[in-house]
């Protein structure tokens, strides 16, 4: 089993990765099918029979069925030969939820070439799509769960079988596009931490006391009944208090200190991540703190990118 | 068009119409065969394939495995007590169709579907064992092609595809596998069985073997295939008269008639005697391969037939053999005499040999044989007038003549005199030939063939299996061995001017005998043409034929290691141009590539520096900023390069005339007006 992962890993690393590759012959593989052997062995018993019964239209028969599997294996050779695959660049997305990558398939030839099965290389679930004479169709693949990092789209294999199913012609290809992971923000989070006071010029802050209400914050128990935001609340499906004077003063900060030491360092970034999404469901000003990382505090979907991001490629302290 | 049942079709879902047209395919693949099937298969097939079809329109689950077993068990149990065996060819073809319908029965992977095809492909061989006329070639080719079809599109996993678009891609393989085909029909060498064929190939059908088994035959079918064809120089005899001579079968063991075991030494058996008058009839006949070691010729001929290739002896029972069994075409020429006499005038001692009767069997026909001999009518009678009288027994008994007698018990002659008054002609004869020896007169069944048609197109006599047939002899005093026929007495029909086997007339060919009886003619004998090209040129292409074709070729003399090499070189050829053409294609440049490389080798020249890979557009905008061309050049140099980018990057549907735009694009390449080529290298000057 070792020796053929190894010889899979070595196979896998002469092909250099690209996002957009054209089959040729160099890089389309054919070889029999269980099913192309079965109708090896049916041509030779049509032939015995043919020879010991003395029957020249068994001859005929014999040969045009050759003659027709021998076209059959061209024709599924040009099935892939010349098609041109172009990788979606995909998006990022958290761990745990499967990646779909979608690949666009070019073709320039008059005919149309059917039946082409698209999958991660290794494993066996085909997205099987034609593709229009002279036109192109999208075939989206479903990628097993990565863990937390940016990752090398995986390696990705093309095959058909068209149109005899008596010979498999396949590819490999190794895309040069990454995958930006997020960490899986963890289900059932605490609610957001307390904010700190502002760096530098606590006593510059003045105070408001026109008892208008400038922020929201997460509703904290003892928060009166009034104080609650019932149109956020429809909204993002959180409890939300009015903050009427702590938004000026204090800053939220999302901290790996804060996350309790005792959890795993992933568990912990699990945590931060369901903490930026719940600040950005509800359109507070966040900072994200990693040790030595640090992101200012901001808002909006630019914010929130730039800080999973930060989460996702954290390497520990 | 608009009925309910072919909208209903129509909107079918994929499965279940795929599995209608796979039905439809295999039924008819099985439907010509079904004459040669046992009653039972064809019923359960018929069954399986409506059954089958009903729960893919309804959208029923297919049954359990258990009641497929318990079919498949009952059809070997069937298929075992129709053919008392497993093994050869007619069991094979049973249990194949068996296996194969009830295999539809089973399709739930996609390894069952690929079961279902290579049986599929061998029961459509199958169909050749029975005929290889053009008709079932035809239908047959039909049949390929669906299943091609059928194939092709279960290998189109996407949507709904036309079935159309399945039997277009068939079509187009099996035509460009036409030239496949025919190359390795002419030149596969035609070898000889690879182990003995089994013994039924040619039981239960019409034609001659080296010994002939009564009763056991329950079935005979008519085997249209040629066994011969005659070419006649000047007038051909009578049809009736052109009895063929086989293999003479002379001793019986109660079941089986074979040739002559005499009891006696050499010099007291009978000699070869014959003595021939008048003229003879000329003839030369075109045997087909039959693996048996005789020729056919016509009685009387007493002159060796000249053949070549083959040492023909004579027996003394006028039959002609040769050293080996003939598995090729072989020709022949031959002289015979209608009027002959032969055998010795006398009774004598190797006479004692045709009065043999197997002891203990057919009580009945000896109690017949010998209350006629007590009557005192018969009692003084000669061999002739016992002959005639049998024969009007057997003309007036309530005698018939009949393909499927069913399967006889140990006393055949009684069972065909007295219970089942029918039989072939092998019933017939035997039992002709038992009750004549019983009677004390010297009798042998002889073998051969019988008629034959003349085709008006070309002139050929054509024999065929279906004219085998059997008969008499018996030894009248002072005439010799007489040839009697007791078919004729049963069915005239069967023997004499009638059409032996009429062509199966159908509601067609009826109307159109009577609007056109001229026509009709006209048209069979194109057909019978028709007919025999495909029987020179398909049906008896053999290793003779292929060794024309070397000796053609200029192979001096040709052997079937030629024809091996032969075949090799043209695959190494075909490959070879492969590759050339895979390499050629390699090299082949994308046209739109092309044709940018040549503006930007053009613009290069110019004094532009073109990184590669650069756009067309990009190219124009270099083109702008560059000074040395004039403005309405660069304007129309600038809108080609434009136009070139809208032709690869425009939406399909924005440039319906994109197709015909690159040829037009190539033209205008040529006359643009590319700035002119600075001189190389301005260093260089002083």
């Amino acid at each position: 089993m070792a020796i053929r992962e190894r010889l899979q890993k070595w196979f896998e690393s002469r092909i250099a990765p690209r996002d957009c590759v054209t089959l040729t012959q160099r890089n389309v593989y054919i070889l029999p099918t269980s099913a192309g052997w079965m109708m090896a062995f049916t041509l030779l018993v049509l032939l015995v029979a043919s020879i010991n019964y003395q029957l020249n239209l068994g001859y005929v028969l014999t040969f045009l069925l050759t003659g027709s599997a021998v076209i059959g294996m061209h024709v599924c050779h040009g099935t892939l030969r010349g098609l041109t695959m172009n990788l979606v660049a995909p998006d990022a997305h958290f761990a745990g939820a499967s990646i779909p990558i979608s690949v666009h398939l070019v073709s320039q030839r008059k005919s149309v070439r059917y039946g082409i099965g698209l999958a991660l290389w290794g494993s066996d679930h085909w997205s099987w799509t034609d593709v229009p004479a002279q036109g192109h169709s999208t075939v989206q693949v479903a990628c097993t769960p990565l863990p937390r990092g940016l990752h090398r789209v995986p390696t990705l294999t093309a095959e058909t079988r068209f149109p005899l199913g008596t010979f498999r012609v396949w590819t490999v290809w190794r895309p040069a596009a990454q995958v930006l992971v997020y960490p899986a923000p963890e289900m059932h989070a605490p609610p957001l931490p307390a904010g700190e006071p502002r760096s530098g010029g606590a006593t510059a802050v003045q105070r408001h006391t026109t008892g208008e209400f400038d922020g929201v914050r997460a509703y904290r128990r003892g928060d009166p009944l009034k104080l609650v935001v019932w149109k956020k609340v429809a909204k993002a499906d959180e409890l939300v208090s009015r903050d009427a004077q702590q938004v000026h003063r204090l800053e939220l900060w999302l901290d790996l200190a804060h996350t309790g030491s005792t959890q795993s360092l992933e568990h912990r970034l699990s945590r931060l991540c369901a903490w930026v999404l719940m600040a950005q469901a509800q359109q507070l000003r966040y900072g994200l703190r990693l040790a030595a990382v640090e992101i200012a505090p901001d808002m909006g979907e630019a914010h929130k990118k730039a800080c999973l991001q930060a989460l996702a490629l954290y390497a520990g302290s | 068009m608009h009925n309910p049942l072919y909208k209903r079709l129509r909107n079918l879902p994929r499965d279940a119409r795929d599995t209608l047209f796979l039905l439809v395919v295999i039924a008819w693949i099985i439907a010509p065969q079904t004459a040669h099937l046992p009653v039972w298969c064809s019923a359960m097939a018929a069954g399986v394939l409506v059954g089958r079809g009903w729960l893919a329109v309804q959208g029923h689950p297919l049954p359990r495995r258990r009641w497929l077993m318990a079919l498949l068990l009952l059809a070997t149990v069937g298929t075992y007590w129709s053919h008392k065996t497993m093994l050869g060819r007619d069991a094979g073809v049973t249990f194949a169709v068996v296996l194969l319908t009830l295999k539809t029965l089973e399709m739930r992977a996609r390894r069952d579907a690929f079961v279902i095809f290579f049986l599929g492909f061998f029961t459509l061989l199958s169909n050749f064992f029975f005929s290889q006329s053009l008709p079932i070639a035809a239908s047959m080719l039909i049949g390929l092609l669906g299943l091609l079809t059928a194939l092709v599109n279960s290998h189109m996993p996407v949507g709904r595809p036309p079935l159309r678009q399945a039997a277009k891609t068939a079509g187009w393989m099996a035509l460009l596998g036409a030239p496949i085909m025919a190359v390795l029909f002419m030149l596969f060498p035609r070898i000889a069985p690879l182990w003995g064929v089994p013994s039924d190939a040619m039981s239960g059908r019409s034609g001659l073997s080296a010994s002939m088994k009564v009763g056991s035959i329950a079935e005979l079918a008519l085997d249209s295939s040629i066994a011969m064809r005659i070419r006649f120089e000047g007038t051909p005899p009578r049809q009736s008269a052109l009895y063929f001579r086989g293999p003479v079968l002379s001793t019986f063991n109660g079941r089986e008639w074979t040739p002559l075991r005499s009891a006696f030494p050499p010099r007291m058996q009978l000699p070869a005697s014959v003595q021939v008058q008048g003229e003879p009839v000329r003839y030369q006949v075109t045997l087909e391969a039959n693996n048996r070691p005789w020729l056919l010729v016509l009685d009387a001929t007493p002159a060796k037939p000249d053949i070549v290739g083959y040492t023909a002896s004579m027996t003394p029972e006028l039959q002609w053999t040769v050293d080996r069994p003939m598995s090729d075409l072989v020709r022949y020429r031959a002289e015979s005499y209608p009027t002959f006499t032969h055998g010795p005038a006398r009774m004598v001692t190797g006479l004692q040999d045709y009065l043999d009767l197997p002891p203990g069997l057919n009580p009945r026909t000896l109690q017949l044989a010998m209350d006629m001999r007590r009557d005192p009518q018969w009692a003084r009678a000669d061999g002739a007038a016992l002959v005639a009288a049998v024969m009007e027994q057997l003309r007036t008994g309530g005698y018939t003549y009949t393909l499927e007698p069913g399967v006889f018990g140990i006393h055949t002659a009684d069972e065909f005199w007295f219970d089942r008054k029918q039989g072939f002609c092998e019933h017939i004869a035997s039992s002709f030939v038992l009750l004549m020896r019983a009677l004390d007169v010297p009798a042998r069944v002889v073998t051969g063939y019988q008629g034959g048609e003349a085709n008006p197109v070309d002139g050929f006599w054509t024999v065929r299996q279906s004219d085998a047939h059997a008969w008499a002899e018996v030894w009248i005093a002072g005439q010799g061995w007489v040839r009697v026929d007791p078919t004729s007495a049963v069915a005239p029909g069967r023997t004499g001017s009638f059409q032996r086997l009429a062509a199966p007339s159908n509601v067609f060919t009826q109307a159109l005998g009577t609007v056109s009886p001229a026509f009709a003619v006209n048209l069979r004998a194109m057909w019978e043409a028709v007919n025999n090209r495909w029987n020179q040129w398909v049906l008896n292409y053999s290793q003779a034929r292929q060794f024309e074709l070397l000796r053609n070729l200029g192979f001096a003399s040709p052997s079937w290691e030629d024809l091996t090499y032969v075949l090799i070189a043209l695959v190494v050829g075909v490959s070879l141009l492969g590759a050339a053409w895979t390499l050629w294609e390699r090299s082949r440049q994308d046209p739109w590539l092309r044709l940018l490389q040549l503006a930007a080798r053009r613009l290069q020249a110019a004094g532009l520096v073109i990184p590669a890979n650069t756009p067309p557009r990009q190219m124009a905008t270099l083109l702008q900023n560059h000074a040395g061309t004039t403005e309405a050049h660069k304007q129309t140099i600038v809108g080609w390069l434009l136009r070139l980018e809208a032709w690869r990057y425009a939406p399909h549907n924005a440039t319906p005339y994109a197709r015909r735009t690159l040829a037009t694009l190539q033209c205008e390449a040529r006359q643009l007006p590319w700035p002119a080529s600075k001189p190389s290298t301005p260093s260089t000057s002083p």
